[in-house]
């Protein structure tokens, strides 16, 4: 076999790039948008939850307490199936699970000690921790659309506390569940 | 063209090549992963495969989770170098022309 020309050598490269492109997505980010629509789901049933029955309301921790245990189970799920597809020798995806299980631990931890003065307060710390969660985690697989996406629903969050205490559960419902769903079906129509 | 590898350049074991070189050096993707990945069929991969594996530049483990058969895929070392020969070797013909 010949030697390729130039432009059916340029036309292999791209081929290489583009390939290389859709596996990186495929690999690094095949979770992701499941991972976000699945806890925007879980945030605005949540928040819209407690937005109507009252953020101070026992129901309400039992609303948080029923949809954290079917996002959880649901990620888990997930994560399991993902790992069937592509498996790190090294225990990647499990790493992954286990800095998350990690966190949450620390996070409930450092919320009972710090003894919030309402529920509006509670929501505020856990939706913080779970966007820390994401930046972090954008940080550590280097992907810039995670760690922006953290970014930008931490000034959500921020600013429907500051600005909207009123409203913040509702606020949150929408702009936060809402941005992590948007985000989630944005990648799935794109990154494929 | 020192580097140009006959085996690597066809079309689908170029996607192959490229897709597993994509991988960290210590992951592997299951076959129908790839297959969905690549659009290809099960015949189709599996011929390329062997004609990769066969060169020594894809390693192929065949597993059972539960009691399902699985079979993952990865380069070799040496998968991982003739594949870097070839892009080498394909950039130099771009720049020479």
């Amino acid at each position: 076999m010949d030697a390729p020309s130039p432009q059916e050598a340029k036309e292999a490269l791209a081929l290489i790039e583009e390939t290389t492109r859709r596996m990186r997505r495929a690999v690094a980010h095949g979770g992701a948008p499941y991972f976000l629509i699945i806890w925007g789901v879980v945030w605005l049933l949540g928040f819209g939850g407690a937005h109507f029955i009252g953020p101070n309301n026992a129901h309400t921790g039992w609303l948080w307490a029923i949809l954290d245990t079917l996002g959880v189970l649901a990620s888990f799920g997930v994560g399991w199936r993902l790992g069937r597809r592509v498996r790190s020798r090294n225990g990647g995806g499990a790493l992954l699970g286990a800095f998350w299980l990690a966190w949450v631990f620390y996070a409930a931890l450092i919320i009972a000690f710090a003894r919030p003065q309402s529920g509006d307060q509670l929501s505020l710390l856990i939706s913080l921790f779970a966007m820390m969660g994401y930046v972090t985690t954008g940080l550590l697989y280097r992907s810039t659309f995670i760690t922006t996406l953290g970014m930008v629903v931490t000034l959500f969050i921020l600013a429907g506390y500051l600005l909207f205490l009123p409203y913040f559960n509702l606020w949150m419902a929408f702009l936060g569940g809402g941005s992590l769903i948007v985000a989630g079906v944005y990648v799935l129509q794109t990154w494929r | 063209m020192e580097g140009f590898d006959e085996i690597i350049h066809q079309s689908a074991r170029l996607q192959i090549m490229a897709a597993l070189n994509a991988l960290d050096d210590d992951s592997q993707m299951e076959f129908s992963a790839l297959r969905e990945l690549l659009g290809l069929t099960d015949g189709n991969l599996a011929t390329h495969l062997r004609k990769l594996e066969e060169a020594g530049y894809v390693a192929v483990e065949k597993t059972f989770v539960g009691r399902r058969p699985r079979t993952y895929l990865s380069l070799t070392p040496q998968g991982r170098q003739a594949f870097a020969n070839h892009v080498r070797a394909l950039r130099e013909i771009i720049g020479s022309a």
